[in-house]
This record gives structure tokens, sequence and C-alpha cells, in this order.
């Protein structure tokens, strides 16, 4: 097809494309190539061995390279026998999803304003970058370490306590600021709305200036440029960002445990305590649910909004 | 990073000089390191861990006496195990209890020692060896004792033997009893039961370790403390068992009795000097940390008995064959030999050959900290700071009072898989 | 936007210092606590005032050597940053064209968020198990025996650490571009490969001073995941631990406030490095605006 007798423009211009499509997709190829071999390497490999381990027996001791789903069928015991009564691992990704829920919407709330702050009220770069600076650097102090300060800031005799009895708001300290599913979602939102704000900023900053201008000199109101024009141009920022909320907070077991006095379930820390034990198998298996879960509620969420579609 | 372990000081230097040069050292420098021989290098050992005993002045002590370097790798108790499966090739010697030989000896990844190439392993205290105490009292033997899982059958078995052998799993170090600690001034009453640990009275304010497996034991022992039944084994319960002491607990968690579960010394700490718990399972030296902030802390003996545990030391299969394994026996020999035993009785603890460290601490702190005397003249920690002024008496009393009172030891049931369930059952409960 | 302030600006003013107050809630106790006494604690109330704390940050020694992890993690961030920036706008250019396992690519790196960290860890541990028994066992069949000798692990912070965090890091990289590249105006490249520059060209002065801001925003992102990654390192770091391991290594015994003060101290560097980035931010804006490159003038 390409070499053809008679060398008119309209011939060569199909071929011509044709050879340029090869040459786009073989670029574009290089370009995803390093990081797709990152990901064979450090995830998917490690991914396989984690699945194959998921079908291997175990006893009390030790893992058996023999195959079987006991870490599966064990995960799913009682759901059918105890009905009506919710089985454990049910109970668990119920309370699970609570806290996601709970999470991404006020991570969404604050993170949506924040960002819209830094995109459109702040008007000039570098300001911009000193106040997402200014948000980062509490992260940079260790994780391990803020955990520890939430005891003396929450707890029953903590800073936020006596300040409230100081102030008379309340006659004794009350405990459900720490170790409770308010302190849970607290820290969650503490160190994950950032995520949130970073994609919705980055998208909130393509839009154009003038579309909002000319919304106004139309005479829309604020609210209306708002839900007409902003909310539909950020929403891929904001898609991004509820993926990585959601993504988190459905596997965490860090902040849900220390944060709810280990006393809270969550599908992370089912897999946690199965590790602990020494039980990979179980703990393989039940990561593998997850990931199947997960991957369901975040491929819904992109078939409402395509994250890459206008690249 | 094939020399890591061997010259850590010049890797250490390549990480600084990698701030600057940082990418050219993620490709090449550490992949393609010089091998391995470098015949000047000091003996150096890589200690897997938790940080309990890992004393700086352990480790100064030991390159100043033997000429081994002892290089600590630190990390949390549960990560300790996960990383001798994981990754037995990333540690020489390892630092873990007893009860986890249940689940590391049959993974294949623990070297076992020979006996006769420990100098003081004839006088490693009977508690280990027999299961009673240097005056022939015998202790309670529940749960994962030591004596149960300290020989193997053979060199290269993974059978735990009944009889002494001379293919020993873990070489003891340090051990203790625990039991409960409570606040005095907030509790103002005498506490003498486990029962107490789930009293409505204290609820919100009471707390519990989060291992499922040594949880559920300071369950059982309140179970039979306050009638209800009793057990063949604490700590080897039968699937009943289980269910009726995950019902007890979870009927404690319901009605909000825990303030929280506390994973690491540090935390049980925070949590009873902060005043969110009057009254949780402790450790003897959390205790003493409490005490020093100057908040009344007790150590409380209770009539049922006492809750053990035992550390040591045991050592990679990577090890063995290699030139390390000399080092390895040479630097058990030396930590039994008296200053490292010294030292941690100091701090609390119960060191494992008791002749060799009391020739190391002086009269007064044997008789205060081992025999229950009153304390002479102020009683200081390793680091010099006060621990109690004289006069002071030591909670429980002397060592054949605590360790004789040890009912249970801290285990790996053989329904371990299907606690572990009931426990993920009690925390969405 | 007109030029006086509307109201919604200090209302949302109002709303974002109570979000930096909230996130900075923790930290005021760390900064305070930092002070503690000689005898204090980690929870209040002070024991006195004093700078032990930091002395002991400065002086070293304890169980672990904080001064070497923190070198360790910085080194480690740093590596983890320059990757994953190059890697992600590498990467966020490839999804702009349609290309065969696109999809797959977009759902590996979304799995790689979802796996819970400690199973992500515990699948290298188990691969790199593997390539150890491999080594000891064939290196010398090919002549490689020189690599078996004295082998004891492949696993270490620049292989299996620096790859554990690569799978943390590079999704949210990739991610963001996703967000950056958005409704991206395509006319501009088209109007320079019209103009005749090379695709080189093409990224180098049009895309990338568009995209600049954004990109120094996803390293420093890249660099602050890494920096404070704890799960998915804890068994995937060899024998050297990273910060993070070392500080929870700690807290299994007894804790001083020497911890608050190193989170005090790096507040105070973090503060330092921010003036230096900003600076360097400035000066490339400057040169931009010198060279009058008018790319990316509709857009900010």
């Amino acid at each position: 097809m390409a070499v053809t007798i008679d060398n008119t423009p309209d011939t060569i211009a199909p071929a011509a494309s044709g050879w340029r499509k090869i040459a786009v997709r073989s670029i574009a190829w290089l370009q995803a190539g390093p990081m797709t071999l990152v990901f064979a390497l450090f995830f998917l490999l490690p991914l396989v061995l984690v699945v194959i381990v998921s079908i291997w027996d175990y006893n009390e001791y030790e893992m058996i390279p023999a195959f079987s789903f006991r870490g599966y069928t064990d995960t799913f015991e009682g759901c059918v026998a105890n009905l009506p009564e919710l089985c454990t691992i049910l109970k668990t990704y119920l309370k699970t999803l609570k806290l996601c829920l709970l999470t991404w919407g006020l991570t969404l709330m604050i993170g949506f304003w924040v960002a819209y702050f830094l995109a459109f009220h702040v008007r000039s770069k570098t300001w911009q970058i000193v106040l997402s600076l200014l948000c980062t650097i509490p992260f940079w102090t260790s994780n391990v370490i803020r955990m520890i300060a939430w005891i003396p800031l929450l707890g029953r005799n903590g800073l936020v306590n006596q300040g409230l009895v100081g102030a008379g708001f309340i006659n004794k300290p009350v405990e459900w600021l720490l170790f409770s599913e308010f302190s849970v979602v607290l820290a969650l939102v503490h160190l994950f709305t950032f995520f949130m704000v970073v994609p919705i900023f980055n998208s909130m900053i393509r839009i154009d200036k003038r579309l909002i201008e000319a919304a106004y000199d139309a005479g829309a109101s604020g609210w209306q440029t708002l839900v007409n024009i902003i909310i539909p141009l950020a929403k891929p920022g904001i898609v991004i960002g509820s993926i990585f909320v959601i993504t988190i907070v459905m596997g965490d077991f860090v902040t849900i445990g220390v944060m709810g006095g280990q006393q809270i379930a969550s599908a992370g820390k089912i897999i946690e305590a199965r590790l602990s034990a020494l039980q990979f198998p179980a703990a393989a298996a039940n990561a593998v649910i997850l990931l199947g879960i997960t991957i369901v509620i975040i491929s819904a969420l992109t078939r409402i909004v395509d994250v890459r579609k206008e690249l | 990073m094939t020399d890591r372990s061997k010259t850590p000081s010049i890797s250490r230097r390549s990480l600084l000089k990698g701030a600057a040069g940082v990418a050219g050292l993620a490709g090449s420098g550490t992949l393609l390191s010089a091998p391995y021989v470098h015949a000047a290098d000091p003996k150096v050992l890589r200690y897997l861990g938790t940080a309990v005993n890992e004393g700086d002045e352990i480790s100064k002590k030991c390159l100043a006496d033997t000429g081994i370097k002892i290089e600590y790798i630190t990390a949390t108790t549960d990560d300790v195990t996960k990383r001798v499966i994981t990754q037995p090739n990333s540690f020489d010697v390892l630092d873990t209890e007893y009860f986890s030989l249940k689940k590391l000896v049959p993974s294949g990844n623990i070297f076992p020692l020979d006996a006769r190439k420990i100098k003081e392993f004839d006088n490693i205290t009977p508690v280990f060896t027999k299961g009673e105490l240097p005056n022939g009292k015998k202790i309670g033997g529940q749960g994962t004792a030591p004596w149960k899982v300290l020989y193997l059958e053979g060199a290269n078995s993974k059978t735990f033997s009944a009889t002494p052998t001379e293919y020993v799993t873990l070489i003891p170090t340090v051990y203790n009893a625990d039991t409960l600690g409570i606040r005095p001034d907030l509790i103002k009453r005498p506490i003498s039961s486990w029962a107490e640990l789930l009293n409505p009275e204290f609820k919100g304010k009471a707390s519990i370790l989060n291992i499922p497996s040594i949880g559920i034991m300071d369950a059982a022992l309140v179970v039979e403390a306050t009638g209800q039944y009793k057990y063949a084994d604490k700590g080897n319960m039968t699937k009943a068992e289980i269910d009726l002491t995950m019902k007890v607990l979870t009927e404690a968690k319901k009605a909000g009795q825990f303030r929280a579960f506390w994973k690491d010394f540090n935390e049980s700490v925070n949590l009873m000097a902060s005043g969110e718990t009057v009254i949780q399972s402790m450790w003897s030296p959390a205790v003493t940390k409490v005490r020093s902030m100057g908040i009344p802390c007790v150590f409380q003996p209770l009539k049922e008995g006492y809750r053990s545990w035992a550390s040591g030391f045991c050592v990679s299969k990577a090890v063995g064959g290699s030139p390390k394994l000399d080092w390895a026996y040479e630097f058990v020999n030396w930590y039994l030999s008296g200053w490292a035993g010294a030292y941690l009785n100091r701090q609390g603890y119960y060191s494992a050959v008791l002749s060799t460290a009391k020739a190391n601490m002086t009269e007064d702190e044997w008789g205060y900290w081992m025999e229950g005397k009153p304390a002479k003249n102020d009683i200081k920690a390793p680091d010099g700071t006060l621990m109690e002024k004289a006069g002071a008496v030591r909670d429980g009393g002397s060592y054949d009072d605590r360790m004789g009172g040890v009912v249970c030891w801290n285990a790996v049931m053989d329904e371990n898989d299907y606690m572990v369930r009931k426990w993920n059952e009690f925390i969405a409960a | 936007m007109g030029d006086k302030r509307p109201r919604s600006f200090y209302i949302l003013a109002l709303f974002f210092t109570a979000y930096v107050l909230f996130l900075y809630g923790p930290m005021i106790a760390i900064y305070i606590l930092s002070f503690q006494g000689p005898d204090g604690g980690l929870t209040f109330p002070m024991n006195g005032v004093s700078l032990t704390w930091f002395g002991k940050v400065f002086s070293g020694g304890g169980i672990v050597d904080i001064g070497a992890a923190f070198k360790r993690s910085l080194a480690l961030g740093l590596v983890v940053m320059v990757i994953t920036v190059v890697l992600s706008v590498a990467a966020g250019m490839a999804f702009r064209k349609p290309f065969r396992g696109a999809s797959f690519v977009f759902y590996t790196a979304i799995a790689s968020l979802i796996m819970p960290s400690i199973i992500t860890s515990l699948g290298i541990a188990l691969e790199f198990r593997l390539i150890d028994d491999f080594i000891n066992k064939h290196a010398a069949d090919y002549g490689l025996g020189w690599l078996a000798e004295g082998h004891t692990t492949a696993m270490g912070l620049f292989t299996s650490g620096l790859g554990a965090h690569l799978t943390w890091t590079l999704p949210f990289g990739l991610l963001i571009m996703f967000a950056i590249f958005n409704r991206f105006d395509g006319r501009l490249e088209e109007a320079a490969r019209d103009l005749g520059a090379t695709p080189w060209q093409t990224f180098r002065h049009v895309v990338l001073p568009i995209i600049l801001p954004s990109v120094v925003g996803i390293g420093l992102f890249g660099f602050t995941l890494s920096w404070d990654e704890l799960a998915r390192s804890s068994q995937a770091i060899g024998s050297v631990n990273t910060l993070p391991l070392e500080l929870q290594g700690l807290t299994t015994t007894v804790t001083k406030p020497d911890i608050y003060a190193l989170g005090t101290l790096t507040s105070a560097v973090s503060f330092i490095v921010i003036f230096a980035a900003l600076s360097v931010i400035l000066v490339l804006q400057a040169r931009q605006r010198r060279q009058g490159s008018d790319a990316g003038k509709g857009l900010v």
C-alpha cells in the first residue's frame, strides 16, 4: 500500500500518517516503558508471588507449598451460616467503607476549597508554591513521631480537653476525642487532605481564566460559575484525588490502629493480624480480596469520569 | 549490596556521598560494589531485634572486650519475626522470644547452636532448662515455656526435643514476669487480682497488649480469677476455650472497658503516664519509666501469679559454616559472662546466668534487684539516673518470689490460626 | 479577576488558615515538648525547659544512629524524587497518545496504590529471597563466583528499598501528571512542530516551561512520600533501616523527647531548604521571562 505507482500527494498522505502512527506509538512505549519496567520488577512480580502464596496451604506453624483455597474460604467463614447476622469480613468491610466514605467526603470538601483558594485567589505563582510548601512541612517530621503527639493533644488530659474545660464549655474531659472513630477520621483527614489538594489544584490552574470572566460578563453568579464551569473542569483532579484517598484508606491499618486504640476493625488490620501471626497465605488471600474490591470501586469511579480522556 | 554486612562504615560514607550524587549511586555504586573480602575488617555481626534489649553501652563494651562490632537492626516485635521469614539473609544474630520459635524453627531459617560451645551453658538458670528455681521449686509451665522449645532433636531437625540434646535453638539472655501495672493515685484502693482488669469500675481506663496470643492469655487469667473456668493450659487452648475467652473479651470491649490496646513499650508508658489508662498489663521497666517522671505507678503482684516471657539469641541459618558463626559464639559467650547480665538486671529484667551477673553487681544492687531487700543506697539506672531512693523495696519482692509466682508463659497455640480468626472477629464486634 | 479582593477571598483565606493550623496541631505539641527538661517525658506537663534533647540529637549515640539514618533516608528520598519526576513526566507524555497497553499500565499503577503496603513489602522480600537463593546456588556456574562468595543478600536501600518506594511514589506521580496534562493545549506543540522544532525541542522549550512548577511539585510530593514511608520498607529494606523504621524501632523501648527535637529540627531545616528551592524557582522564572517565551502566558 505504501509504495504506489504514482506519487500523488493523496496516496502519500495515508502512508506517511501510517508510519507516523507507528512512530508515535513506539515513542509512547519508550516513554511509558521505564515506569512499566519498575512496576514489573517491584510490583507485578511480587504480586504474582503474593497470589501464589495466597493459594498455598498452611498449618499452625508454617506455610505448605500445596494448593489450597483455605486462605480465601476461611476469610468468608460464617457469611452464609450465620445469616442474618453479618460475618466478620462483611462487618470489617462495612466499617472500612464507612471510615473511607467519611474521610473521602471531608478531604474532598476541605481539599476542594483549599485548592480553590490556592488556584484562584492566590495570584502569584511564588505565593502558591510557598503556601503549598507550608502545607508540606509537617509531613517531613516522621509520622511515627506525629502519631505520638496526638495523645498530648487529644487525650483525656490533653491540650484540647484542658482548653475546653478551662473555657467552661465542658465540665469534665470528653473521652471520644481519642481512640474513637472520631479520632481515626480526624487523623486520616489530617494526613490525606493534601493528597486531594494537589491534583485538584493542578486541574484548576488549567482552567482558562478568560472562561470564568466570560461567565461573569454573561451575568452568571458566583455559584453558577462554580457549578457549571469550575467543578466540571476540575472533575479529573477531583477524581484523581479521590482515587488517592480511597485507595490509601481502604488499605490503611497504621492510622486506624493507633488512633482507634487497636479496637476498630479495618480490612488492612485483618491482613496485619494475619501477617503478624506469620500466616502469610491467609494474609495474601485477604490482600487479593482487598485489591479486587478496591479495583472495582476505582474502575466505577473512572467510568464516571475518565481521567485519561482529555490528556 | 553484597558488602553491606562487612563494610558498614564504607557503605555509610558512600551513602553520604549519595546525598550529593544520588542518581549515579543508585545505578551503579551499590549493585556492583567490590566483592566481599577485606582482610582488615573488624568482626561485624548484624543483630536484629527490638530496641528493648539493644543497649548502646552493650555494643560498646562488647567491641572493647571482644573486638566484635555489633550493628543493631532495630524493628518492632512483629517486624522482627516477619523479617526472619522474609529476609533471613539480612541479619546474623537474632534477638527473639521463645514463643516465636514455634513459628521460626519450622521455617528452617534458624541455625541450631552447639551447647558444648557455650561456656556458661551449664550455669544457665534452671528456670530455662528444667522449669524450676535455683532452689528447686517447680514453676508454672503453661504456654510456650522455654524448656519445651530449647532443644532440637538433631543438627538439621525442625522438631523440638523434650529431653536435653546438644542442639540448642535459642540461648536465653533476658526474661521477666509480667503483671498488671496500676496508678495507685487514681485507683485509690488495693488491687490483688487479675479480675480487676475487666472490673467495670475501670471502664474506659484499662488496656492489654495488642498481640492476640498474649492478650488472650491476660483475658484467660481474668476468667480464672473470677472463677468462671479453669484452663488445662492457658497458653494452648482448645477451640471451645478460645471461644469462651473471646466472648469475655468481646463483652468487655462492647461495654467500653478498654481505652486502647498498646503495641509497644513507649505506648504503654504514654498511656499510663498521661492517665489514659489506670490499669493495664505492663512490663517492669515501663513501670519504672513512668515512676521516673514523678508519676505514681506500681507493678502490682497479683495472687493468681505472673505471665512470664523470655528472650535470647538465635543465629541465622545463613551464618552456619561461615566465620561469622565463631564470632556469634564468641558474642554469646561474652554476653553470658556477666557484664551484660548485670546491665540487664539493673534495668529490672533478669539475666540468664545469675552467678556471673552477681559478680558484676554491688551487694546492695543485688540485694535490691534480686533478693527483695530494701536498698541501702540510691538505686541508679545503667545510665546513672536515679531510679529508686535508698530504703525502697522492689515491687513483687525477690527473684524467687517473682519467678516462683509464674503460672504461664507467652505462647503460640496449636489453634493459633483459629485464635487469630477469632481475634479479628473480636475486633470487628 | 477584578482588582479588588472579593469577599470570598477573605472567607477562603480564613478557611485556609484554619486548615494550616489543623495541619500544624500535633506539630505545635511537638515543637513545645522538644524543649522538655532533662527529666521530662513525651507528654505534658513540661518538666522544666532545656535544650538537652537537641544536644542528644547532635551527639548521636543511643541505640540507633539517628544521624546516619537521617542521611540514608535523605539520600533515598532524593533518588526516589529524581526517578519519580523523570519517569512520571515521561509516562505522562506517553498517555497523551493512544498506545496499546495503556489501560494495563494505568490499572497497574492503581493496583500498586491499593495493595496494602505490608503485602507489597512481603512480595518484594519473597522476590529477593528467590534472587539470593539463585545467586548462592548458581552464580558460580556462570563464572560469577565472586558474586556468590560471601554473598549475603541483594536486598538493600538502593535495590529492594528503592523499588519498594517507587511502587508507592510512581502512581502518585503518574496520576498527578494526568491532572497536569488535562486539557493541555496541544496547539502549542503543533505550532512548534510547524516551525520545525524536533520533538525534544518542543518538549524542552514549549511543554516543560509550562508544566515545570507542577513537576517541581511532583518531585516534592515524591520526596515527601518516600521520606515518610514506613510499612512498605519494613520487609524490603535489608539490614539497614530508613529513618522512620529506626524511629518506630525505638518506640519498642524507653522513648525520649529527642525524637521531638528531631521533628523540630526537621521543620527548621525544611524552612531553609524550601527557601533555597524557592530561590531556584524564582531564578528559573526570571530566566523564562528574559527569554521572552510567551508559551505559557495564556495559562498562568
